[in-house]
């Protein structure tokens, strides 16, 4: 049975949310400032536009990654014992983390990016505080991130009954006995929870390895630190926060597409297996991010290109395959929520197609470190991602609201989000076939002519958004007095 | 046909194939609703079909692309070539400004400070090879370049303010 009136954890989903999309706003202007100077339109020296660079990368991250916090957080809290105060807490940290980037970057100066691949931090031409404030500031949100992870693995190993229970173990291979117990199997939520607690404690584990030694290092230059092995920790960690981010927020898809479609979406044996695949492959697809280190033994290539590769079968095969099975001939109504949440899983889609274009071996040598590489994880965070939390905002707002959206307003929005996305995504993709380097403060040719054609469609994708948001304000000022968001979502979807 | 033009069709054709299922699914709403169950029991039985097809498609992709990784054998490292030392630094490749046309080349890859990618652009501007230039490793590309004419090098990994004008162009044959 779902608890409804929950209005303790509204407000935290509300904390982790509100501040997530309002810092993902921000970042997106950070970003089409960059992509605006790429193009020669407004010229920065290279010091403001790297430390600018750093900022809107992990900012980006760290935004969409509170959204699928809360988003998850609040949906859990509904099936399991989660403490609002342990969620402050590493709201707290989080934010005092991202405060600390701000000035660092800002600031500081600090512009070693978001990857800060090592010895990097400690050659560049910032002070030496801004490193030590941005190495302490990502040791803070992963502490928060980490925080978070415990917390979410905690309770759901207590609800289901242990990692066996939670990873429906024997209602897959024992499915009579099981039945016969009386027990039922988590629902699907409970997946993208364990897998974000799991993984995501491996994450930031590694991540805060790596950020001690690098600490330390700061402290003492006589520290030598192994570049490869900082390397590999990296990638670790980074690729796994952002593939987590996508699927923590797929659990709003979970409860948000049954709610759109009005049909039901139960925990089956294939959804089962497919989580423990993606739970597993997540944690060996970076091994792509290093493809071109020739010193990275043989094995793991293979590895990095074959996990990559399998790690489509569960997204597609099971929730992709799912949530169409959801629409099709479902007669569901296109509210902006809906909208913005089927289409977050075509972004999701394309932006793994790129992804996994980038993620062959002979393709890479073309691709590596050309603006491919956020072309693909650009479609995944902003056409996935952001449209997911959109989506999810809407259909709460929505499904409390007496207004409706207009036909003509849904149309405008959509042409305006969608059509300005998808000029700003093939400005990354085009200029990444045609081997333009990523994160050159000067690009050269063919690169500023898309960076132009990009920005004008960056500049349209954000009118889009402006619009969405002025409509949601609206429709927000036409609640009424009956059951708070979530209740009816979740009563329809369960 | 370049590259690059390949990489972006391919890149195309898979994704308008996806958007041109998702609409499809998206204007089925239009029509009369169907039983949940009734979608089900059909939608499993083409999920069946997708997975192994996919499977089936993954396993051969990889095994396709298998015998053109950039990494060199055995055989080849051990094979007659130039060996040609480059290390990167903040902001410059040192090597040498002349190669010959159509030798096997194994350039010596190393950084003297942080990490940087010899990336290799042909005469059209295509990037054609890479390798990541590490502190304390070397790393091995081997190239035959089988066109004359002025190739750059640029670097492809984030090293610091300088990283765009971090550049070397070098001639092929002709001297």
């Amino acid at each position: 049975m779902i608890i409804t009136s929950d209005k303790t954890g509204r407000r935290v989903m509300n904390l982790y949310m509100g501040t997530g999309l309002a810092l993902t706003a921000l970042m997106m202007l950070a970003g089409l400032m960059l992509r605006v100077s790429q193009a020669g339109w407004m010229p920065m020296s290279p010091g403001q536009f790297y430390a600018l660079l750093t900022l809107h990368g992990a900012g980006l991250i760290v935004a969409l990654m509170m959204c699928g916090m809360g988003g998850l957080w609040f949906l859990m809290r509904r099936e399991t014992s989660l403490s609002a105060s342990t969620a402050v807490v590493a709201y707290s940290l989080v934010v005092a983390g991202v405060a600390g980037v701000l000035i660092s970057t800002l600031f500081g100066g600090f512009a070693g990016l978001y990857t800060f691949l090592a010895p990097l931090p400690f050659h560049g031409s910032w002070p030496n505080w801004s490193t030590g404030v941005f190495l302490i500031s990502m040791a803070l949100i992963t502490l928060g991130w980490m925080a978070w992870c415990l917390q979410m693995l905690g309770a759901v190993l207590r609800a289901y009954g242990g990692l066996r229970g939670a990873l429906a173990w024997d209602f897959v291979w024992h499915r009579q006995a099981f039945d016969a117990s009386g027990r039922t199997a988590p629902p699907p939520q409970a997946f993208p929870a364990l897998m974000a607690g799991f993984d995501g404690m491996l994450a930031g584990m590694s991540a805060m390895l790596l950020g001690v030694a690098l600490i330390v290092r700061w402290m003492d230059a006589g520290v030598l630190i192994n570049p490869l092995w900082a390397k590999n920790l990296t990638y670790f960690f980074a690729h796994t926060y952002a593939n987590l981010i996508i699927y923590m927020l797929v659990a709003l898809i979970y409860v948000g597409m049954p709610y759109a479609t009005g049909r039901k979406y139960h925990t089956s044996a294939v959804l089962a297996v497919g989580w423990w695949c993606s739970m597993v492959l997540t944690l060996t697809n970076y091994f792509h991010h290093l493809y071109m280190d020739f010193v990275q033994p043989g094995p793991f290539q293979y590895l990095g290109e074959l996990s990559s590769y399998l790690s489509a079968l569960p997204v597609t095969a099971v929730t992709i395959f799912g949530a169409l099975m959801l629409v099709w001939r479902s007669g569901m109504k296109w509210t902006l929520g809906a909208i913005f949440m089927y289409t977050g899983l075509i972004g999701w889609v394309v932006g793994g197609i790129g992804a996994e274009i980038d993620a062959t071996v002979p393709f890479n040598v073309h691709l590596h470190n050309t603006l491919w590489v956020p072309a693909h994880f650009h479609t995944y965070l902003v056409g996935g991602c952001l449209l997911f939390a959109i989506g999810w905002v809407f259909l709460c707002v929505e499904s409390r609201s007496q207004r409706r959206t207009g036909a003509l307003m849904r149309w405008l929005i959509s042409l305006l989000t969608f059509g300005g996305m998808s000029v700003f995504l093939m400005g990354f993709y085009c200029a990444g076939a045609y081997g333009v380097p990523r994160r050159y403060s000067i690009e050269p040719p063919p690169g500023p002519d898309l960076a132009k054609v990009a920005s004008i469609g960056a500049i349209i994708m954000m009118i889009g958004f402006f619009v969405a948001l002025l409509e949601g304000v609206r429709l927000r000022f036409g609640y009424s007095n009956a059951a708070a968001c979530g209740e009816k979502i979740q009563g329809a979807g369960a | 046909m370049s590259v690059a033009v390949k990489l972006l069709i391919t890149f195309l054709v898979f994704a308008g194939v996806a958007i041109a299922i998702f609409i499809v699914i998206a204007v089925s709403t239009k029509l009369p609703p169907r039983d949940q169950h009734e979608v089900q029991r059909r939608g499993y039985a083409i999920r069946g079909w997708w997975f192994m097809g996919l499977c089936l498609f993954v396993i051969a992709a990889f095994a396709a692309s298998i015998p053109f990784y950039p990494y060199m054998s055995a055989t080849a490292a051990l094979a007659p070539a130039r060996k040609v030392p480059v290390i990167a630094e903040q902001y410059a490749f040192i090597m040498p400004s002349h190669l010959p046309v159509n030798t096997p080349i194994i350039f010596e890859v190393t950084s003297r400070d942080v990490n940087h990618d010899f990336g290799i652009y042909n005469p059209q501007g295509h990037l054609m090879a890479q390798v990541q230039a590490m502190p304390d490793y070397t790393n091995y590309l081997r190239v035959v370049f089988q066109e004359p004419g002025q190739y750059s090098a640029r670097c492809l990994e984030y090293c610091g303010i300088g990283h765009a004008i971090m550049a070397k162009t070098f001639t092929v044959g002709g001297k």
